[in-house]
């Protein structure tokens, strides 16, 4: 027989996020229903203030801007990916490894000035 | 750690090139195509002279993920000379849409092919690979406002990604049932009873590798990507790419999976015939020249998996003498396509618009007709021998059976490059003017050399070529 009363602090816990959480979310909406005034319309509705209508069909068209900055997003966040172990690990890996980072940083800069310099940065 | 760098200056060369051309292309712009041609030109030539200092050297470096050997050497100097004919041939081609990224990703591919042709563990394997292939998806939609072009290039991104997941699928197997990623320590492993998961690891790997190679049955994407892409990178995938992938290969079957002879070689042995059979069939009914030269690549593949399906020394011999006679012919016949346009300047691919060819343009039609004699191996062509080569590892294999049905088969592929020349020399002239070109020294001059090579010239080097053949092979027994 497995002895439940081991689960117990997991149990609270259970409880007291999962009502927290609903408190959360439901006591705005309450406070606000009775408090506040009700006027919607579409602009407010919305999920998000702007870009995309967050529900439509995946096969409508976008301007490849968008794409464009989400590439270059990925590649500089990539970049922090790698620097925070090659940071915590530096004292062992010694300048080797130190001299191996700053080649990486430096290509990477060679990509955005190339990225700079065709205008991929401009929105406009 | 320093020590190892002065082993990899092929690979530095081309890193520091590569970025110094994009610098250039960026800064002067795209117009001042002499400049950075010539910097990407220059890089290679260095990168192929570093090679050549780099003979004699037969050692790994960098914990052993990356040998530097005869045999990544002798595939490098073959890779790099294709990808400088590639560079040098674009600007005419792309007249005023040259771009100073064409060199830039050629140089770059040319780097990860260099690593595919050197990796000894299954990481720079993929590195390799990736790096030569996230290039050439970009090569094949170069001329972006070409629906053709945009179209070839996300097929071919679409079905390399698929194939790479094949690959890294088959590679998590290997390293899971191997515990390593290094060729010599799955060599170790797998030397014991193979089992299912082993099995299934080297299967995903060719695989992955077929499609890099465009071994049937993984070869749909090469005719339309070969048809859609820029000619000069079609004229780039059907040559620099083929001896990097044809040498990863090699050393993956003989070096890695060495061993486990029977499980590879009933694959190979089917790759190699399907190939044969479908390239040699497919091209029949082919209208354009490019796709027809595309699953005469096809072919042409099948028959090196010949001499690697035998898995001797000699086998590894045949595939590199092929491999080397193979690029040249290519880069010819490529070259004369490219010198095919109407009085407008359009670029002609249709294959009934050569007909009469040698009333027109002799000496081009002349040159085509040896490419195609030796792409079928005819003996007095020097694209004989290396069929020869394979042929007969394959039957000093015991391997008899795939030998005659690899020559009955060429019989096959023999009908529509005869059909060609028969076209340029015996059919009334098309409709189609084909003026001459004019004011392309240079790509006469590599048309003209490729094709006296192949004829007769080329046995002068039979010597050389097996003394260097040999040697570059036996570093992988």
């Amino acid at each position: 027989m497995v002895d439940l009363t081991q689960y117990l602090p997991i149990l609270i816990f259970l409880v007291i996020a999962v009502g927290l959480s609903s408190a959360f979310v439901f006591l705005p909406m309450g406070v606000a229903r009775l408090t506040g005034a009700h006027k919607p319309e579409p602009a407010k509705l919305t999920e998000y203030e702007c870009g995309f209508p967050a529900f439509e069909d995946a096969r409508s068209q976008f301007d490849v801007r968008f794409y464009l900055v989400a590439i270059l997003f990925i590649i500089f966040d990539l970049e922090a990916a790698f620097l925070f172990p090659w940071a915590v690990s530096l004292e062992e890996i010694g300048w080797a490894g130190w001299a191996t980072m700053m080649i990486f940083l430096a290509e990477l800069t060679l990509g955005l000035v190339y990225a700079w310099k065709k205008g991929a940065l401009d929105w406009e | 750690m320093t020590a190892d760098l002065a082993l990899i200056w092929p690979e530095l060369i081309l890193t520091i090139g590569g970025l110094i051309t994009l610098m250039l292309g960026t800064f002067l712009g795209d117009r001042q195509v002499g400049i950075y041609q010539l910097s990407a030109l220059l890089t290679l030539a260095a990168a192929a002279a570093a090679v050549v200092a780099l003979f004699g050297v037969e050692t790994t470096v960098f914990s052993g993920t990356l040998s530097v050997d005869g045999f990544g050497g002798f595939a490098k100097l073959l890779i790099y000379a294709a990808s400088f004919v590639c560079i040098l041939i674009a600007p005419r081609f792309f007249s005023g849409g040259m771009r100073a990224e064409y060199p830039t990703l050629i140089v770059f591919a040319a780097l990860g092919m260099g690593i595919m042709a050197s990796a000894r563990d299954l990481m720079t394997l993929y590195v390799g690979l990736e790096l030569n292939s996230l290039a050439a998806y970009v090569l094949a939609s170069f001329m972006r406002t070409d629906e053709r072009s945009s179209e070839a290039g996300l097929k071919y991104f679409v079905l390399g990604a698929l194939a790479s997941g094949m690959l890294l699928y088959g590679i998590s197997l290997l390293y899971g049932f191997t515990g390593t990623t290094d060729f010599a320590g799955i060599a170790a492993a797998m030397g014991g009873q193979l089992n299912i998961g082993l099995i299934f690891g080297i299967v995903f790997v060719l695989a992955g590798l077929g499609f890099k190679v465009s071994a049937v049955p993984f070869h749909m994407w090469t005719p339309d990507v070969y048809e859609g892409a820029p000619t000069p990178v079609t004229t780039f995938f059907a040559s620099a790419p083929k001896v990097a992938a044809m040498a990863l290969m090699t050393r993956v079957v003989i070096d890695a999976m060495g061993p486990a002879l029977g499980a590879w070689q009933q694959i190979i042995i089917f790759l190699a015939l399907a190939s044969i059979i479908l390239g040699a069939v497919g091209a029949i009914g082919q209208k354009n020249i490019k796709r027809l030269l595309a699953y005469s690549s096809i072919n042409n593949v099948g028959f090196m998996l010949i001499g690697l399906a035998a898995g001797t020394q000699q086998g590894v011999e045949g595939v590199l003498t092929y491999l080397l006679v193979y690029v040249v012919t290519t880069l010819g016949a490529f070259l004369v396509v490219l010198q095919l346009r109407d009085a407008d300047g359009n670029q002609i691919e249709s294959i009934p618009a050569l007909a009469g060819l040698s009333q027109r343009r002799p000496g081009l039609a002349a040159a085509m007709a040896v490419f195609m004699f030796s792409l079928a191996g005819i003996p007095p062509l020097f694209g004989f021998w290396p069929k020869y080569l394979v042929f007969e590892a394959a039957v000093n294999a015991n391997l008899v059976p795939l030998a005659v049905a690899g020559i009955v088969a060429s019989v096959i592929g023999a009908f529509y490059y005869i059909a060609i020349i028969k076209m340029m020399y015996f059919d009334d002239k098309s409709d189609t003017e084909i003026p001459a070109g004019g004011g392309a020294i240079v790509e006469d001059a590599v048309i003209t050399a490729s094709a006296l090579w192949l004829s007769v010239i080329g046995y002068l080097f039979i010597p050389v070529l097996a003394v260097v053949s040999a040697s570059a092979a036996a570093v992988l027994f």
